[in-house]
């Protein structure tokens, strides 16, 4: 291969090729270091030094790392996953951990309201970390499964290109949404502090152990059991929180916008004297004087005619009669107070008031 | 006599020497490990071994953003890590002691 007077990315490309039986999370290692190391060696070089003349060709450093890093030469693949069984122990694992994480996210959305649900994820994260805990910090048999090699894949861009430089980007960010997280958990542990206090305990060791968790994941991936639940619950709480502000807010806005007045109205009045003796034409007023009116119900009689100018807390008033299409008030009988204590006379007492000549009828018409 | 097949066998306690005093990157250690006098040592050699110790869990990683050219990635020795480079130190030094004994014997 003629790599003369080629740069960096050509150097690189060859080394990716000469290393592509690797497991491709090992090659992304790999390549990260000696993509820093070859981009550092550049700026070094003489004016007609190329990378060849100091490193030897792509493939003999490729060669060279296989050995020194112990990983099999180039003729032989790694074996990439057991083909003979579907359901391996690390696959199981994986999907566990996946599975547990969605399941996170959902409990965390009502984790403030019943946080014993968070039990179901923790059984499920503790069921499959011990599938695999036993097989060592890096986890390489979930590294090679074809899916994680796939996301792998996907996650390690070509160098250069606008998605590599967004994911470096996001990477960066990711002691920042450690913290966020912690910060997120810890609210969820104050909000639950005052209902359930071993909900808050769990909430709260999970905060606090979330911060050592993120740093401890990238080189040891077993964290991940735990990193990658905390995000999840962190961002269920969030959603959770969200929601119930948003509620709160809106209430307070109803409440705002419909104060419910609680007072009584009455439509008429109706008086007894100590003898049980109905009271016509009795005035009420206030401790300061003012008429006591009780809602007004017979403005329905609009004729031309000049009503009668009866004071408008004068009790009882007059009813109102419709009849044949026309309309009259009428005076209240006796009967108008639908339970009538039993000293009240009965003469008085029970005639319907339709039935009761109009004592003092002013016909509207 | 060539240097760089003895080297194969001790390369590990040295990268683990060199990183015990301070953290580094690839090409920083392959820079303090020819300023120590292992001149003929080879970058792909170190970076392959930087790749096994990492893998066999005697170093840890991190990443370290910079401005000009790709992120470095530094190891760091951890526990494991330290007591490995005390037992092979241990192997070594009565090692050397057998070997320049028996030097020694065809000196004299």
């Amino acid at each position: 291969m003629n790599t003369q007077a080629l740069g960096v990315e050509y150097y690189l490309a060859g080394m990716r090729a000469a290393l592509d039986d690797l497991p491709p999370s090992e090659v992304a290692e790999i390549m990260e270091d000696v993509s820093a190391h070859v981009a550092e060696l550049s700026t070094e070089l003489g004016e007609d030094e190329t990378l060849e003349q100091r490193l030897g060709p792509p493939e003999q450093y490729a060669h060279e790392l296989r050995q020194a890093a112990g990983y099999p030469p180039r003729t032989e693949r790694l074996p990439v996953t057991t083909k003979n069984k579907l359901v391996t122990r690390p696959r199981a694992a994986a999907w566990g951990l996946v599975i547990a994480t969605g399941v996170t996210l959902l409990a965390g959305a009502a984790a403030l309201r019943e946080p014993a649900i968070l039990l179901l994820p923790g059984v499920l994260l503790v069921l499959s970390l011990a599938l695999v805990h036993d097989r060592g910090p890096t986890q390489q048999e979930i590294m090679d499964l074809p899916e994680t090699r796939r996301i792998q894949q996907w996650l390690t861009p070509e160098e250069g290109t606008p998605a590599e430089r967004a994911l470096t980007y996001l990477k960066s960010l990711q002691p920042a949404w450690w913290l966020v997280r912690a910060g997120l958990l810890g609210l969820g542990a104050v909000l639950l502090a005052g209902r359930d206090i071993l909900g808050f305990l769990v909430v709260a060791a999970i905060a606090i152990i979330s911060v050592f968790a993120g740093p401890r994941a990238k080189v040891d991936r077993r964290w991940l059991w735990f990193s990658l639940p905390a995000s999840a619950l962190a961002v269920g709480l969030l959603f959770q929180v969200v929601d119930v502000t948003a509620n709160n807010l809106a209430y307070s806005s109803r409440n705002q916008s419909y104060p419910t007045p609680m007072t009584e109205t009455y439509e008429n009045i109706y008086v007894q004297d100590e003898n049980g003796k109905w009271l016509t034409n009795v005035q009420l007023y206030d401790q300061d004087g003012n008429p006591i009116n009780a809602q007004r119900q017979y403005y329905g009689c609009n004729g031309s005619d000049p009503q009668p100018m009866i004071p408008a807390n004068r009790y009882p008033r007059p009813k109102i009669d419709y009849e044949n299409g026309t309309c009259y008030t009428v005076t209240p009988s006796m009967s108008a107070p639908s339970s009538t204590p039993s000293t009240s006379p009965s003469s008085s007492g029970s005639a319907p008031s339709s039935s009761v000549p109009p004592t003092s009828v002013s016909p509207s018409k | 006599m060539d240097t760089s097949q003895l080297l194969k066998g001790v390369l590990d306690m040295a990268v683990l020497a060199v990183l015990r005093k301070d953290d580094g990157y690839g090409y920083d250690v392959v820079r303090r490990l020819r300023a120590g006098g292992l001149n003929d040592v080879g970058d792909a050699s170190v970076y392959g071994t930087l790749r096994r110790l990492y893998n066999a869990g005697m170093l840890t990683s991190y990443v370290v953003p910079s401005e000009e050219g790709p992120h470095r990635k530094y190891y760091s020795i951890n526990e494991t890590g330290r007591v490995r480079l005390a037992e092979s130190r241990e192997t070594w030094r009565s090692f050397a002691s057998t070997l320049d004994g028996l030097l020694e014997e065809v000196a004299a």
